[in-house]
């Protein structure tokens, strides 16, 4: 007798079983994600007075951030930021991934390669760059002729957020690359032969064949980084510490949960962020979505 | 029946994950939080503990935790442990600033029953410092004040007023090429005490000395910014100044490219050029002197300096306590502090350290040297006038409004006790 007939008869059947076995893995989920998001509503709608609880106070954490400047500017630091990226990385990982998909030899060392500014942790690279963009030992003024040989990247209006962008495009575009690369090799080599049979330039090609069938995996790296992007903590942090707008929304979160702590305003400003960062994240989803249950009816 | 077992065992995986990843935290030993370059291996903790180790070879041994260098880094790293009711460190340092909302949280043990062997060997003003409503809750390991570092192959006498130092750099700086002056000056702690500095040299404060009243006058408060606004304009600071730390400012003098700094006596043994792995280009060929005023009359340099804690969710206060009197108050580690151009809070080592320049200065100093208020809502502040003398003397806002701004929020720091 085989075990599932054994425990049908005791009245547990296959599914309620599967249940009983995915339970721990459920709890531990809702303990490891749900819990922290509930919680932190649960103290955003407190007030304090340091770390001291003074008491109920409703949606003030939320009037209070959402009608103050200090709110809005790393806000609009953080889409400046993201827009710039995510766009520089796509395009850059594109190209990337449409050099790395054709054979060449050494093609496997690329792909090895490539990933190196993704696998250093980006504290590093934060460093890293801090380092290269100061002005005097800086290496980019040294050799970067368009600019003047004391040039304050870090230390400029406006100029800081593009060195941080810079860092940003230079760690993450091989991630994007390599997502990228994936995709293109889910598309059959038959299409473009028949393609080109029948006529087609290299660019129809690529608007035509290679961009709509590329399309899951190009929303797939815009949502990652997108997502990551609008998280973006380390690279301010240790190349301008916020200075010259250049204060993300982690960043103010951290500042009120620990710089100088009101946790009834950070856990507000976390609950901001989740919410900004969820919609986003939730745009790209449905758009996922449709684009695979539309590409199942277009056949 | 094999899917029952199954279930049991995966059951009993999970449970025994659950529980088996507690254990009881390590035995005996120490762990001693410290940041700055104090934390580095062969840094001035190490000296400190090895002593100690050796002193108790059955332990318990002290492990130093080093915490990011940037002091506010540092405290971050404290206060997140702390506010999680982590047992992780034992002997906290602070900052002579924090000791106020580190007792008011709650965080630290109380030095009470070792006071009298603290206050019979350590100079009044570290001592006041560790002070917090009347009781101790640190014990002073470290002074310090800021001195002023100039090269003597380029400038004969260091300047007595901030704007004959302002001018002797521009020349001087011209002429050979290199940067006048180099401080801390990116938005941080470090550049609130800079701009402290200006601001008492020009004769204003933030509050009265018993701490009740705002003193954050128009006048002063406006020379102070612009003062710095100009010397960013001019060129008197450095190229990148706005984004300067000590260890940015130490490397650019240390490396023959500016002609003064201002910066706390650790930088003097470390541009020595004795140690061969960190060579400097201007040994032999710099002093030291104190910092100048807006009027040439005496000097001002804001004070730091680091005490020692005892954390209150230690598992070991006693020997934590200990060590704390050990670093504090034995003569062999406050002189070795001395030694490494740390200035000791032990009165008696500094007639031991006479014949070391940077001492003496200190001991011209250190009695003019002021701390900065000791509220508990110092990081508070610190933030705000970050966020206000930055943007006003890098021209992105106006000095009157970031005055009016600053001297609002520290009137709104008394209204709410």
């Amino acid at each position: 007798m085989s075990s599932v007939a054994i425990a049908r008869s005791r009245s547990l059947d296959e599914s309620s079983l599967g249940k009983v076995f995915i339970a721990p893995s459920v709890l531990t989920m809702a303990l490891v994600a749900l819990f922290p998001v509930l919680y932190a509503m649960v103290l955003s709608v407190f007030s304090y007075d340091g770390l001291r609880r003074e008491g109920f106070a409703g949606l003030v954490n939320y009037a209070e951030a959402l009608s103050s400047g200090e709110f809005w500017r790393p806000v609009n630091a953080t889409l400046v930021f993201t827009a710039a990226s995510v766009t520089l990385e796509f395009l850059i990982g594109l190209g990337f991934a449409l050099i790395m998909a054709r054979a060449f030899a050494g093609r496997g060392l690329t792909r090895a390669v490539i990933l190196v500014p993704w696998v250093i942790p980006t504290v590093v690279s934060a460093q890293m760059w801090g380092l290269m963009f100061q002005v005097t030992p800086g290496f980019i003024n040294h050799y970067a002729w368009f600019v003047p040989q004391d040039f304050n990247w870090l230390g400029t209006p406006g100029w800081a957020m593009v060195a941080i962008i810079i860092a940003d495009v230079w760690k993450t575009a091989p991630f994007v690359a390599l997502l990228l690369l994936a995709g293109l090799q889910t598309i059959g080599q038959d299409v473009y032969e028949s393609a080109r049979i029948d006529g087609a330039s290299a660019w129809q090609r690529f608007t035509q064949i290679t961009l709509p069938l590329l399309k899951p995996a190009i929303l797939v790296a815009l949502l990652f980084r997108s997502v990551d992007s609008l998280r973006v903590y380390d690279l301010p942090k240790v190349m301008t510490g916020g200075a010259f707008g250049t204060e993300t929304l982690s960043m103010l979160v951290q500042r009120f949960v620990a710089d100088t702590p009101d946790p009834g305003m950070g856990a507000t400003l976390s609950i901001l962020t989740f919410i900004a960062v969820l919609g986003i994240g939730m745009i790209f989803v449905s758009l996922l979505g449709r684009d695979l249950a539309g590409g199942g009816e277009g056949r | 029946m094999t899917k029952w077992i199954a279930l049991v065992t995966a059951l009993v995986l999970v449970a025994a994950s659950c529980v088996g990843a507690r254990e009881p935290g390590e035995s005996g030993g120490l762990v001693w939080a410290i940041g700055a370059v104090d934390a580095r291996p062969g840094g001035s903790a190490s000296d400190t503990v090895a002593m100690w180790n050796q002193l108790h070879p059955n332990g318990p041994n002290v492990r130093i935790e080093a915490l990011p260098e940037s002091a506010d880094d540092a405290r971050q790293q404290m206060v997140l442990e702390l506010n999680a009711r982590s047992s992780e460190f034992d002997i906290l340092t602070l900052d002579v600033i924090w000791t106020g909302e580190f007792a008011e949280n709650g965080w630290l043990v109380d030095l009470e029953d070792i006071r009298p062997a603290i206050e019979a060997v350590s100079l009044p003003g570290p001592l006041q410092s560790a002070t917090w409503g009347g009781t101790l809750w640190a014990a002073p390991h470290t002074s310090d004040a800021s001195l002023l570092y100039y090269r003597t192959d380029l400038v004969d006498q260091p300047p007595r007023t901030w704007n004959e130092l302002m001018e002797v750099g521009l020349r001087v700086g011209k002429e050979r090429g290199i940067a006048p002056f180099v401080a801390q000056g990116a938005q941080y702690e470090g550049m609130v005490v800079n701009y402290l500095e200006y601001l008492w040299g020009a004769g204003g404060d933030l509050f009265s000395e018993d701490g009740t009243e705002v003193r954050f006058q128009r006048e002063p408060a406006l020379k102070a910014i612009t003062f710095m606004r100009a010397a960013l304009q001019n060129g008197f600071y450095a190229p990148g100044f706005n984004t300067m730390k000590e260890e940015d400012s130490r490397n650019a003098f240390q490396s023959g490219n500016a002609v003064f700094m201002r910066n706390w006596p650790y930088a003097y043994h470390l541009m020595s050029g004795q140690d061969p792995r960190n060579p400097s280009k201007v040994a032999g060929k710099f002093g030291i002197a104190p910092l100048p005023t807006f009027e040439g009359e005496g000097t001002i340099s804001g004070t730091g300096g680091q005490n020692l804690a005892v954390s209150r969710f230690s598992g070991n206060v006693e020997a934590a306590k200990e060590f704390v009197r050990f670093a504090s108050a034995t003569p062999e580690v406050q002189r070795k502090l001395g030694q490494r151009s740390l200035a000791p809070t032990m009165a008696s080592v500094y007639g031991d350290l006479a014949g070391d320049p940077v001492m003496a200065l200190l001991g011209q100093v250190l009695p003019h040297a002021r701390p900065r208020p000791s509220t508990p809502d110092w990081s508070a502040i610190s933030e705000v006038i970050q966020r206000e003398i930055f943007p006003a003397y890098n021209g992105q806002r106006e000095p009157e409004q970031a005055v009016e701004a600053i001297r609002a929020f520290l009137q709104s720091t008394l209204d709410e006790g």
